[in-house]
């Protein structure tokens, strides 16, 4: 019987019933872990790829920062070009005063003046249990944004951005997922409403009672804060200008007049 | 006698597959590491069984620490930005080729012992 030494232990069965216990861990580990897993798949991402996604988006959102800062200096360079054909004679200089009025109310420039900061915020709060408000009225939607640069373009806001998106003619404003699109540009908490005008009617107008900014305030005064302003910068809008359908009335149809920055009268 | 943790096993996985019961996915790399820490501790105490060497303070104790080993190094990884949980996937992965060859081995020594025994019968 040399051929086992293994053979002397084989009545010591002491280890069975330990090795059993853990085994019974060990399924209830394999079961929990490869659900987590099936989830993860039907649901998300594999989390594995999140540093890589990460990146990946990073870098996107950094150039798409790079191209809209080219875009703002090219019209930047478009409106030094028509100022300096517009010195070339009168009726130029007039045209080119137009075109910059009309360029000024779309949007196209940035612009500086005295005015207010509304800065909304999600709450830190969570409504107290049993509480019959909804969770809902404790986050900022795209209704409160759209209430609060109506009420300012009502008491005289010259120019406003939310996030640095400034609000021009088409501008939607609207909830997609957890984030509020501006432009189509997706923006989170906390929204900061820059608007140039008179800062003590638009400060009184936000806060006239039953006003825009009253609800919110009453769910949790910390979501809201208004700051005055002595100076301001707002951003040019740097979206698209095509327009493939609208096309100005008394321009016959064979002349296409596409141009970018058409405001004949 | 010894199927008893095969059993168990099945047991284990089958009860808590059809428990609605799952964990947040931000935990799923901590807990699939702790299932490979759990099955090299399986082995490990098979194997210790076998030889005869077997304790169930070393073997529960090591079950513990190396499940705990193994989630903080992931963790710490994630911290410092390097796969350190690869570590403990491969320390844990080549031990259980090791304990598996020499479980398989006893039981293939077994075997072709109880043929002998039964042609010397005949």
């Amino acid at each position: 019987m040399n051929l086992n030494v293994f053979l002397s232990s084989i009545r010591n069965n002491s280890w069975v019933m330990p090795v059993t216990v853990m085994a019974l861990v060990l399924g209830a580990l394999l079961a929990i872990s490869l659900k987590t897993q099936q989830s993860i798949r039907s649901t998300s991402l594999p989390s594995n790829r999140f540093s890589g996604l990460a990146a990946a988006y990073r870098d996107q959102q950094e150039q798409i920062k790079l191209a809209n800062e080219e875009i703002r200096k090219l019209r930047e360079r478009t409106t030094q070009y028509e100022n300096e054909m517009a010195s070339a004679s009168e009726k130029a200089k007039l045209l080119n005063q137009s075109l910059q009025e009309a360029k000024f109310l779309a949007g196209l420039t940035e612009v500086r003046g005295p005015g207010v900061e509304v800065i909304l915020q999600d709450s830190k709060k969570r409504p107290p249990a049993n509480s019959p408000i909804d969770i809902e009225n404790y986050i900022v939607h795209d209704s409160d944004l759209q209430r609060v640069v109506n009420e300012l373009h009502a008491a005289g806001a010259e120019a406003v951005s939310i996030n640095g998106q400034r609000i021009i003619a088409n501008t939607a404003i609207r909830c997609v997922g957890p984030t509020v699109q501006v432009n189509g540009i997706a923006l989170s908490s906390p929204y900061v409403i820059a608007a140039i005008g008179d800062p003590d009617t638009l400060v009184s107008a936000l806060n006239l009672p039953q006003g825009v900014l009253t609800d919110i305030q009453a769910i949790d005064p910390g979501m809201v804060k208004v700051v005055k302003k002595n100076e301001i910068i707002i951003l040019a809008y740097t979206g698209s200008l095509v327009f493939r359908y609208a096309k100005p009335v008394g321009t016959t149809p064979g002349s296409s007049s596409q141009g970018e920055e058409n405001v004949s009268q | 006698m010894n199927w008893l943790p095969v059993v168990a096993l099945l047991a284990g996985f089958l009860v808590f597959y059809f428990v609605p019961l799952e964990l947040p996915s931000d935990y799923a790399p901590y807990l699939s590491l702790a299932t490979l820490s759990g099955l090299d501790s399986i082995l490990g105490g098979i194997r210790a069984g076998i030889e005869g060497k077997f304790h169930v303070d070393v073997f529960i104790s090591g079950f513990i620490f190396n499940t705990l080993l193994a989630a903080l190094l992931a963790y710490l990884g994630d911290q410092i930005g390097v796969d350190l949980f690869l570590a403990a996937v491969v320390t844990l992965g080549g031990r259980m080729f090791l304990n598996l060859s020499l479980i398989r081995r006893y039981y293939l020594t077994q075997w072709s012992i109880s043929r002998q025994r039964d042609t010397e019968r005949t």
